[in-house]
């Protein structure tokens, strides 16, 4: 069954992210951010259930820059204090496989529950 | 409330205060500005949840280098991976062992105490003079073996094993 297809291989010993960091890789998906963007986007996300703290975010935000998920970005006349981060395609790619990892497991879960009902 | 994040911000080790102090602190004065109309206990609450992120964002900072190699030599439960998380049972066995080692010093204490006199043996005598030697022996043993698995795990950091976990298989 497709369900069981997904092997081992492709799941990382980094998964499943913790709902912060998944939430911190998401707002860099779609564009570079700088710190206090990342903290509105994320409390916006997760429709305020998900509050960070700045020490949080820059502890979550050094460790990806340590495993090369995300990188700094040069803006053009960028304030000092104002430092943006991007996803890198190291980033990009393993986001996606939590992502699969994600809607594999919904899959599974929808089917399972539609099992029982049935 | 930046003089405050200013003082904390001194936790950090200077390599990560270099790197991010400029930053943070750019982000808690916007954090402050954007606040600055709500009710004094919302503000408080932003100033405790901003402080202690902070504290143990510094800690964990500190403590990053024991966390990982703690990781990296977890076995089973005995895990520390997600920070400073014994398992509960880990009180229950150092109270048994304090238990037995206070009693252990009790009986000693006791038989040292005792007028009996075995004639075979002749009376007992105080093992402190004899303890210490195998006591340093001992530590110096386990500081040396320690120091010898040190150099393997910093080793084994240093010629990059312990990102294999992060690279998925795939080429960067």
């Amino acid at each position: 069954m497709a369900l069981y297809d997904m092997s081992r291989e492709d799941i990382t010993e980094t998964l499943p992210l913790t709902e912060p960091v998944l939430l911190i890789l998401l707002s860099l998906a779609g564009q570079p951010q700088h710190g206090y963007a990342i903290l509105k986007d994320v409390e916006r996300m997760s429709s305020g259930r998900v509050v960070l703290s700045t020490g949080t975010l820059y502890g979550a935000l050094r460790r990806l820059l340590d495993v090369d998920w995300i990188e700094r970005f040069e803006e053009d006349e960028t304030p000092r204090g104002r430092q943006a981060y991007r996803l890198t395609p190291q980033g990009r790619r393993n986001l996606q496989l939590e992502i699969d990892r994600m809607k594999h497991l919904t899959r599974l879960a929808t089917l399972r529950v539609a099992t029982k009902e049935s | 409330m930046l003089t405050v994040y200013r003082q904390l911000l001194h936790l950090y080790p200077a390599e990560y205060r270099e790197d991010f102090a400029d930053e943070m602190m750019s982000v808690l004065a916007e954090v402050r500005d954007q606040n600055a109309n709500r009710k004094i206990i919302a503000r408080i609450r932003i100033l405790l949840r901003e402080s202690a992120g902070l504290v143990t964002g510094a800690l964990r900072e500190r403590f990053s280098a024991f966390i990982e190699m703690q990781a990296e030599l977890s076995i089973g439960r005995f895990t520390m991976r997600n920070g400073f998380r014994f398992p509960k049972s880990t009180i229950i066995f150092m109270a048994l062992i304090l238990a037995g080692l206070v009693m252990a010093i009790q009986r000693g204490e006791q038989i040292a105490a005792s007028p009996h006199v075995n004639q075979q043996i002749g009376p007992i005598q105080a093992v402190h003079s004899t303890l210490l030697p195998p006591i340093v022996l001992f530590l110096a043993v386990f500081y040396v073996l320690g120091f010898v698995g040190w150099a393997i795990v910093f080793a084994l950091r240093r010629s990059g094993v312990h990102r294999l976990a992060d690279v998925s298989g795939q080429p960067k």
